[in-house]
């Protein structure tokens, strides 16, 4: 900080880096200057004039927002004269607001209301007829309610600098402004509904929440969304045992502001009316509802036979379920059922790209550094639609610390709009190299890859990296909210928890399908039958763990409910390794977690596989999971704890011919996006990869 | 022809050109000095031209009145950006219409001015930002600059000189904001018209965040006048702290209404009684306002003062942009009050708060008073509401709304009072609730 | 002794009933409740009573003020949105679900209060007593009044329209 400037505030002694805004410099010592249309990190305004303050040698009430600071300085935030102006400027706010306040589903939580309460008139001079338009429905999440709007054009600002869409805008003018989505009746966009989280007032509603219920009638419960492996924190409002909404209340997580469609709306699945609620043992041929005793009964009993039989048992984990689960699982049977058959649907080759970093320290970059880096190079990913809080982090460093941004990928992506350069191209290898010579200037740089580097292509990337001569880190993108918690805990044939090798090498998915021995087949929260397919064996006994039906579970034995990631607690590992606790929000009924199922099926078969419970496999895991040994505290108080890299060869290297990304958009999600309306009733807008 | 003859007691300079048959062709400028102006700047230093202007006291014409010699005095004439010629052709200050005449009669000049500046601080590219009811205008502006593109009064190298300077026209959407210059630059480069965050200004970042002189058409046409007969020459054409002549456009209830070029400093009373022909026979003034709309009225017993930045000031008004509107003792001061506020609540950009709903409000209770069904109270209110606008808007058009109701509230209240509900309030009722029920 | 003992108890019967006897000729405050019904003062707060507008719709918008201010915890609404088709309140939103559990309320009167609408009013029922308490959670349908003479809400209407009208 080059010399700093120090001014009075409220009679306090303040001092601020040169350039500071006055709103700013206030917040930094503890004072709150009132403003609607200033947001942190998002152009200025000064449209709302709430912040005027008094400032010593100005004739004039000034703008807090926009002033930067001075040396010398005196400025009275709660002049009387300040105080009066607001008290007007919430006068004139007030008269075409509706005052609707009851009704309105911003009520308890609205900044106008706060701002009304402190600084307002208690009665309104205002007699007139006040301008009234109809609410309007822009798409199946977004509703506008054009008189409670008062025009602060955060939501604008937002759509465009945040998010890169720039879907909102201003028409008519005057008191009859109203904000307009592009296509003029309706949105075609992200529908993230970021606009609604950042409005002041209710003008922006969301379509699942209006009406449900008041801000004060649910319980906040802020956990990781089960979507995409970004890892985003959403608090979800959760009123008689039912999610009603999900939005970014507590911006404590990694994803700060951000949130996209996923993590606000998309819990409806839990609620899909095809979701399992009973387990189910097939009868004849038919599958039959049962209680929980008989079918772990059966299912403890049969496995039981198969081990004794020496019969090969294939167990498919899940990249949703949490790395207690996980570990347990592959735990459970490498010991307990004493089978090496262990897999999971691969989406990225972390374990080689681990390999080739080894010896090499604060390698491996963090959400953080997408944001920090000079230079970040995205390698074979639409991020925008694969990973929208990379994406937002990229955009967000972009217009904070204008870093440079590179592609290289084999279609137009969002990215392209503020980047450097932008290669289009199938051989992305060729492509990195292509840009050597521009990456070399920058500080330092983060690589974001795709599953199209895998194997060998990792350790030609990683060489690149260091041939460039400056600080290179990395981003191995992975699918879903725990595929690389799934790798780290040992879902692999080849490998154990941290990387291990495994005693013995078992067979991967597609080997386990193709298998003519397989005694029995045990997927847990995976699809690896999906769109029909059989199994070669067809003596094996399957059982499938799963919220829904799927294509697996229809072909099952024994099927066995098991509860989201919104109704239990754990762990789960996010695509930059940062750790983060799953909150329960809800009670369900029916199902039960995939750890306790695990558990009973232990107990039922008399095998000791330690305590199914979540805190006591956590233990363990931090003890024996390389990296894993993470302070406790971070996770207990909602934060995110940082793996620490692995730092060492991978002695076996999984086949990287199975690692391959289900190439989900913002619009779906694997088999949860499947059962979720919400996801698939906005299939119209940007719903594919690659067009940009 | 303009509509009004020049008037003996008249200072012609800038208006010279106004009644010479074909006044908007090149042949008719060249033949009377036309770029005589120019040619001398192209072979000036820049700072010559600056000092030059400087030294001329000549003030923004577009009715802030800011010095011209220092504006052009803060462009970073060092930066490698390319500086940018911007002329404010957006006249839309009701009781306005001096630019119109100037490109209709003398557009030549207008090239010639920017031309100047262009040189001044090493600008090449120029735009004339023209509102677009002015579409007349654009039609002989575009011709103008074809001329001269061919006599090379424009494009690479004018006149052998090595000097390039590009000009063309831009047309508004008609909307008043945008003559306020952040917002015409906002406009110009083709988004939204509404004013931009100041500082920076636009001498500093202004067209395309590039250095930027945007001036009033008025101000850039009496620039060639400077150059040719010098600063100090146009300096003591006005008074001491504002130098030359400029277009006063005399409107209203007048017998010969019309556009005057006069020196800085003459007299009101004489504009209005001998150039304007005096008032109606049997008529008594009432009110002026001096300067545009958005100037405080003056009472008749204000105006005996001469036409300069500080008396104006002094008397509680501004010498604004020139147009001036004359009201008789016929005047309705309420309705008066209603269509300035009419036209502010239209023209409101809708940016800012204040602004935004102050005017609306402001005119529905204006409308009430006019309409009879007003009480006491209101009267009050839209002093209070207009005052709670002043200062506190975001641009100077909250300024402009607030200013001549509050002198309007303040200097005519009888007539408002004349004008109340004639509702019987009984003692004790509060006058809120009769206000519903009327 | 005995006579002044005869003379005694008789003037203190004499006395006594003289009270009777005039207290007899005094109006009476006693109410003939069951017989007649009770009469109370205005302010009285009994049962709650859920009201309707001039229109017939129900004035409660759900905006669940008078369970927040509810010190018992015994108001439970849900809410839901009014459509084009089913128009329940003059609001947006209306309560589908309103009930209050009598068994904690506690007559306080502050969910009249808060109410914004004026939708809630304490009425003058009071014979609550139940032998089962699961009774005593009242609907909103037990709550709710009569809708006013003439008025025709808009789903009462279009039903009736339906009707063949």
């Amino acid at each position: 900080m080059s010399n700093p400037v120090n001014l009075t505030i409220d009679g306090k002694a303040v001092q601020a880096a040169p350039g500071t805004l006055l709103i700013d410099a206030a917040k930094q010592s503890g004072i709150l200057i009132p403003a609607f249309c200033y947001y942190e990190g998002y152009s200025l305004q000064a449209a709302c004039r709430m912040c005027l303050v008094e400032v010593e040698k100005f004739p004039k009430l000034q703008a807090a927002c926009t002033l930067p600071v001075a040396e010398g300085m005196v400025v009275r935030t709660e002049a009387a004269s300040a105080v009066q102006a607001r008290k007007t400027t919430l006068e004139f706010l007030l008269t075409n607001h509706p005052l609707d306040c009851p009704v309105c589903d911003k009520g308890g939580e609205c900044e106008l209301q706060d701002m009304v309460f402190r600084y307002g008139a208690g009665e309104s001079r205002f007699t007139e007829v006040k301008h009234h338009v109809d609410e309007k429905q822009w798409s199946p999440v977004v509703y506008y309610d054009a008189p409670r709007c008062i025009l602060c054009y955060r939501c604008v600002r937002v759509c465009d600098e945040g998010m890169g869409v720039t879907a909102l805008g201003i028409t008519h003018r005057g008191a009859y402004s109203e904000i307009t989505p592009n296509k003029g009746d309706h949105l075609n966009c992200d529908q993230c509904g970021a606009c609604i989280d950042i409005c002041p007032v209710g003008a922006l509603t969301s379509g699942i929440y209006r009406y449900q219920t008041r801000p004060w009638e649910m319980e906040h419960v802020g956990t990781i969304c089960t979507h995409c492996s970004d890892g985003c924190k959403t608090t979800l409002g959760v009123r008689n045992n039912e999610i009603v909404r999900g939005n970014n209340r507590d911006s404590t997580g990694i994803n700060g502001e951000f949130l996209c469609i996923k993590g606000r709306y998309a819990f409806d699945f839990i609620k899909h009316e095809d979701r399992l609620q009973s387990p189910m043992v097939r009868r004849n041929g038919k599958l039959e509802e049962v209680s929980w005793a008989e079918a772990v009964k059966a299912v403890a009993a049969r496995f039981a036979e198969i081990k004794a039989a020496g019969g090969a048992i294939g167990v498919a984990g899940s990249v949703h379920s949490t790395n207690e689960e996980s570990y347990f699982l592959q735990k459970f049977a490498r010991q307990g059922l004493g089978t090496p058959h262990i897999d999971h649907a691969r989406s990225g080759d972390v374990p080689a790209l681990i390999h080739a970093l080894a010896g090499k320290t604060d390698a491996l970059a963090t959400a953080d550094s997408l944001y920090h880096a000079k230079a970040v190079l995205v390698v074979d990913a639409d991020l925008s639609q694969q990973h929208p809080f990379l994406a937002f982090q990229v955009r967000a460093n972009v217009r904070h610390h204008q870093a440079a941004v590179y592609t290289v990928t084999r279609g137009p992506v969002r990215e392209e709009q503020t980047a450097a350069k932008a290669v289009h191209t199938a051989d992305y290898l060729a492509g990195v190299r292509g840009l050597g010579e521009d990456l070399k200037k920058h500080a330092d740089l983060v690589i974001v890859f795709g599953d199209g580097i895998k194997g060998a292509a990792v350790g030609e990337l990683v060489a690149f990296g260091d041939s460039l001569g400056i600080p290179v880190r990395y981003v191995c993108l992975v699918d879903y909210s725990n595929s690389r918690g799934a790798m780290d805990m040992g879902l692999l044939p080849e490998l154990g928890p941290g990387y291990h090798p495994a005693a013995v090498r078992g067979m991967s998915l597609p080997q386990m399908a193709a298998s003519q021995d397989l005694a029995a087949l045990w997927v847990v929260g995976a699809d690896p039958l999906a769109g029909g397919k059989r199994l070669a064996s067809g003596k094996a006994f399957v059982v499938v763990q799963d919220l829904f039906l799927t294509d697996t579970a229809k072909q099952a034995d024994v099927v066995l409910p098991s509860a989201s990631a919104y109704e239990k607690s754990g762990t789960v590992t996010n695509v930059t390794g940062q750790i983060q606790r799953l909150k329960k929000g809800l009670n369900i009924m029916g199902a039960k977690p995939d750890l306790e199922i695990f558990g009973l099926i232990a107990r039922a078969m008399g095998v000791d596989a330690g305590r199914a419970q979540n805190e006591a496999v956590f233990e363990e895991i931090r003890k024996s999971v390389r990296g894993y040994n993470v302070p406790l505290p971070v996770l207990a108080t909602g934060g995110a704890a940082q793996a620490q890299p692995v730092n060492g060869r991978v002695d076996v290297l999984p086949d990287p011919e199975l690692v391959r990304s289900a190439g989900d958009t913002l619009f779906t999600s694997g088999s949860l996006g499947r059962y979720s309306k919400i996801l698939g009733s906005v299939m119209e807008a940007p719903g594919a990869l690659y067009k940009g | 022809m303009p509509y009004n003859k020049p008037h003996p007691a008249e200072t012609i300079i800038i208006s010279r050109r106004f009644h010479l048959p074909n006044s908007a062709s090149i042949d008719t400028f060249l033949a009377h000095d036309g770029y005589k102006a120019a040619r001398k700047a192209l072979d000036m230093s820049q700072d010559d031209i600056i000092n030059e202007v400087k030294k001329s006291n000549l003030r923004g014409r577009g009715g802030a009145g800011f010095p011209t010699g220092m504006k052009w005095g803060f462009v970073p004439r060092q930066s490698p950006k390319p500086k940018y010629i911007v002329v404010n052709a957006d006249e839309s200050e009701p009781g306005t219409c001096k630019d119109r005449l100037l490109m209709e009669f003398d557009p030549h000049r207008l090239i010639e001015g920017c031309l100047i500046a262009a040189k001044a601080v090493g600008a090449h590219q120029g735009w004339v930002y023209i509102r677009g009811e002015y579409r007349y205008l654009i039609d002989i502006m575009d011709k103008a600059i074809a001329e001269a593109y061919k006599a090379n009064w424009l494009g690479k190298n004018v006149q052998g000189t090595g000097f390039d300077f590009d000009l063309s026209t831009h047309t508004g959407a008609g909307a008043y904001e945008c003559g306020e210059e952040s917002a015409l630059l906002e406009s110009l480069e083709g988004k939204r018209g509404q004013p931009r965050i100041r500082p920076p200004f636009p001498a500093v970042s202004g067209a395309f965040q590039c250095p930027t002189i945007l001036n009033n058409v008025e101000t850039f046409c009496a620039v060639p006048d400077i150059i040719l007969n010098g600063g100090d020459w146009y300096a003591s054409l006005g008074v001491p702290r504002a130098g030359g002549t400029r277009l006063l456009c005399i409107s209203g209830h007048v017998q010969s209404p019309g556009v005057f070029e006069v020196p800085i400093g003459f007299p009101m009373m004489r504009a209005i009684n001998e150039m304007a022909g005096g008032l109606r026979p049997g008529r008594k003034l009432k009110a002026v306002i001096p300067g545009g709309s958005s100037c405080p009225v003056l009472k008749a017993d204000e105006c005996d003062l001469p036409m300069d930045y500080d008396s104006l000031a002094k008397a509680g008004s501004m010498l604004g942009s020139g147009g001036m509107v004359i009201m008789d003792d016929s005047t309705d001061m309420v309705k008066a009050a209603l269509r300035i506020i009419k036209f502010y609540q239209h023209e409101s950009c809708g940016w800012c708060i204040p602004c935004r709903e102050g005017t609306l409000w402001l005119k529905k209770i204006l409308t009430r008073l006019d309409d009879g069904i007003g009480v006491r109270s209101d009267i009050d209110l839209v002093g209070e509401l207009a005052e709670n606008m002043l200062g506190r808007t975001f641009c100077p058009l909250g300024d402009a709304a607030a200013l001549p109701t509050i002198s309007i509230v303040k200097k005519f209240r009888a007539e408002f009072e004349a004008r109340l509900a004639q509702v019987q309030v009984p003692a004790g009722v509060s006058e809120s609730l009769v206000r519903i029920h009327v | 002794m005995a006579i002044n003992q005869v003379f005694k108890s008789a003037s203190a019967i004499v006395q006594g009933l003289g009270i009777t006897f005039k207290e007899m000729m005094k109006p009476t405050v006693t109410e003939d409740y069951p017989d007649v019904p009770p009469v109370f003062q205005e302010r009285f707060r009994g049962k709650h009573e859920l009201q309707r507008d001039e229109n017939g719709m129900e004035k409660c918008v759900a905006c669940f003020l008078c369970a927040a201010a509810c010190p018992a915890d015994c108001i439970y609404i849900e809410a839901a949105e009014n459509t084009d088709k089913v128009r329940i309140s003059g609001g947006e939103r209306y309560a589908s679900v309103y009930n209050i559990d009598y068994t904690r309320c506690i007559f306080c009167g502050y969910c009249v209060e808060a109410c914004p609408t004026d939708a809630i009013t304490h009425g003058h029922g009071f014979e609550l007593a139940a032998y089962d308490t699961a009774a005593l959670i009242m609907r909103k349908e037990d709550m709710l009044v009569a809708v006013p003479p003439g008025a025709r809400p808009p789903v009462i209407a279009e039903a009736a329209a339906s009707h063949g009208h």
